[in-house]
């Protein structure tokens, strides 16, 4: 009965810490807005105030090969994840937990394996 | 629970697995391409898959995974509904997939999503659910894309960032399901639920809401639709009938389950709440989707926006569920077990001529009676089924709904049903306009054509069943009644 009423005043801080975000930021930007100083002048459009001026575009192609090798990164991560509580607490949970891992790893390992068998390791 | 027991569960989920694994791993040690093995492999796993689902128990109720996956005459359903499908999709793709360069990606692929989608209709968990939705979407973005042309490529990323977006509202509308409840197993939500103070009003609400968001995204339910007429049109045509027809059906199933079994039905407090909401948007769908279609040209494009609308009839069934009608979980899964046979027939006919003929204008099928008649034929009799005009299942699917609708004695249905009526007028002047350039326009060109061996079966079969759920509907009626059964009962 009180569960649902303990769920709101548990979100009452998020609501706090929403209102005040929002009142520090807008009143940051329109403080700003009334207070600096702005001039309009052909340097202040520029990317770079003091500097070089830029040569090319910043948004570049680049290989789809980081791509892959990003996808690949993300499974052992993500694995990497999976261990460390696994580890923790393996010696309490035993055989099953180890059976476990080794079904997991051995997925992971098919993947691999077929990311390989594929040449997406192969830098082309 | 014995180990055995539990493999016979996940069984057919497991075959389609196991197949997508053995096509994918196949296709790379065999050194040289052999798109061949890749066809032969997924049909037989699939094959496999579906012996599993007829091995089953109709009157089996248990759980396997410690509580993830459920299995019952729903569940058996479903996955009999989906898998029957695949088998379908696989046997008609075999000269496309031959074309193309990811021919045994297609079919890995293929498995993979349609055993995400027997998990969903088993799903009895919250996480168990979103991990199979998850799994099957991504792919069903990948098969989207498939086919290395501008458009595929356009359809396959808009599905991947919509699709991507409606998943993480599921998963809010989940949040707050596993905050109120404290557990994600569907069981125990339905424990809060019914016990739910009145101060649970307002997150079960938002949770309603966030989550009919996240499935009516695959349901293509207006207003969550708009990426359903850019995918089907630019997918390959063979990936289309896939998602809509299985794509859909796992997203009613799912929905139905987490709503019945999760948030405790018609006997809920809040049912009438959530009884409008989906009202609304199932008279938004048919709205929106009959007037979408109306003006379309492209066949691929004018079966998105009858899929929405189609979704729309659907939801119809769904919100007459929500407001204590008893027939309503039958009709929905009637009515999808019609429209899988009905849609499936459409799209593998437009399949085929775009195939044979290269081209998707709804102009370009003028004179095809006399081309291919039995081809246009079956698309004929789809197309009215889909309208909803007798002797075809979509008349008798589509009374069974409104009829629910009705019998619940609300006032609002009662509208409701008017709008869907209405709507079914306006259907008809699309879809029989296009049996009408079938049969009365004259060809530009007479030469005659045939689809494949395998193609013609499932043509035949997908017809054939159209006619025969419209004359002799008892035997879906009574699966459906006895499936929908079991969803209510803990």
């Amino acid at each position: 009965m009180a569960q649902a009423d303990a769920l709101y005043v548990d979100y009452l801080p998020v609501l706090l810490a929403a209102i005040v975000g929002f009142v520090l930021v807008f009143s940051a930007l329109i403080g700003s807005r009334l207070l600096a100083p702005f001039s309009q002048e052909r340097e202040k459009g520029t990317t770079y105030e003091c500097g070089m001026l830029p040569l090319q575009r910043a948004s570049t192609n680049f290989g789809m090969r980081f791509y892959l090798y990003a996808i690949l990164f993300v499974v052992f991560d993500v694995e990497a994840v999976f261990i460390f509580p696994w580890a923790l607490s393996f010696m309490g949970i035993g055989q099953f937990a180890y059976w476990s891992m080794v079904v997991f790893i051995g997925i992971l390992g098919l993947g691999l394996g077929y990311a390989w068998k594929k040449g997406a390791l192969q830098w082309r | 629970m014995s180990l055995a027991q539990e493999l016979h569960y996940i069984g057919p989920a497991l075959a389609l697995f196991v197949g997508a694994g053995v096509v994918l791993f196949a296709d790379v040690l065999s050194g040289r391409r052999a798109p061949r093995w890749g066809l032969t492999l997924a049909a037989l796993a699939v094959a496999l898959a579906w012996t599993f689902v007829l091995a089953m128990d109709g009157d089996a109720r248990g759980e396997a995974l410690s509580g993830a996956v459920r299995v019952d005459a729903f569940s058996i359903y479903f996955a009999f509904l989906l898998v029957g499908v695949t088998l379908a999709v696989v046997l008609c793709a075999k000269r496309w997939a031959d074309s193309i360069e990811q021919g045994a990606e297609f079919y890995g692929l293929l498995l993979i999503s349609a055993a995400s989608m027997v998990l969903l209709a088993q799903g009895n968990d919250l996480i168990t659910i979103f991990v199979a939705l998850e799994t099957t979407s991504i792919a069903q973005f990948i098969m989207a894309g498939l086919a290395r042309t501008d458009r595929s490529a356009e359809a396959g990323l808009k599905y991947l960032l919509t699709g991507s977006v409606a998943a993480a509202v599921l998963l809010y509308g989940f949040a707050f399901l596993f905050g109120m409840a404290g557990s994600t197993s569907l069981p125990v939500v339905a424990e809060y639920v019914a016990s739910a103070p009145e101060s649970g009003r307002l997150p079960l609400l938002l949770a309603f809401v966030f989550i009919i968001g996240g499935f009516g995204y695959k349901m293509a339910l207006a207003p969550f639709h708009a990426w359903v007429p850019d995918v089907y049109q630019g997918a390959p045509s063979i990936v289309g009938s896939f998602l809509s027809v299985a794509s859909k059906a796992a997203g009613f199933a799912v929905a139905l389950r987490v709503f019945y079994t999760g948030l405790g039905g018609g006997d809920s407090f809040m049912a009438e709440d959530w009884a409008i909401f989906v009202a609304v948007i199932a008279g938004l769908s048919m709205i929106f989707g009959n007037t979408g279609a109306l003006l379309q040209t492209n066949a691929k494009r004018l079966l998105g926006y009858s899929s929405v609308a189609q979704a729309g009839n659907v939801a119809v069934g769904f919100a007459a569920v929500a407001a204590g009608s008893t027939i309503g979980p039958s009709g929905v899964l009637f009515f999808l077990g019609t429209y899988a046979v009905t849609n499936l027939g459409a799209f593998i006919a437009v399949h085929v001529v775009a195939e044979r003929l290269g081209t998707e204008e709804i102009a370009d099928y003028a004179g095809l009676s006399r081309r291919s008649p039995a081809l246009a034929a079956v698309l004929s009799l789809c197309l009215i089924s889909l309208t909803g005009i007798p002797p075809t299942a979509g008349f008798i699917a589509k009374v069974y709904i409104f009829n629910a609708a009705v019998q619940t004695g609300h006032d609002w249905l009662v509208v409701l049903v008017a709008v869907a009526v209405v709507n079914t007028a306006i259907s008809a002047f699309y879809y029989l306009r296009w049996v009408r350039t079938m049969w009365m326009d004259d060809p530009v060109e007479e030469t005659r054509f045939q689809p494949a061996g395998a193609v013609q079966v499932v043509l035949l079969l997908s017809g054939f069943g159209v006619l025969l759920f419209g004359v002799w509907p008892g035997p879906l009626i009574n699966a459906a009644r006895s499936a929908a059964e079991t969803l209510s009962i803990l």
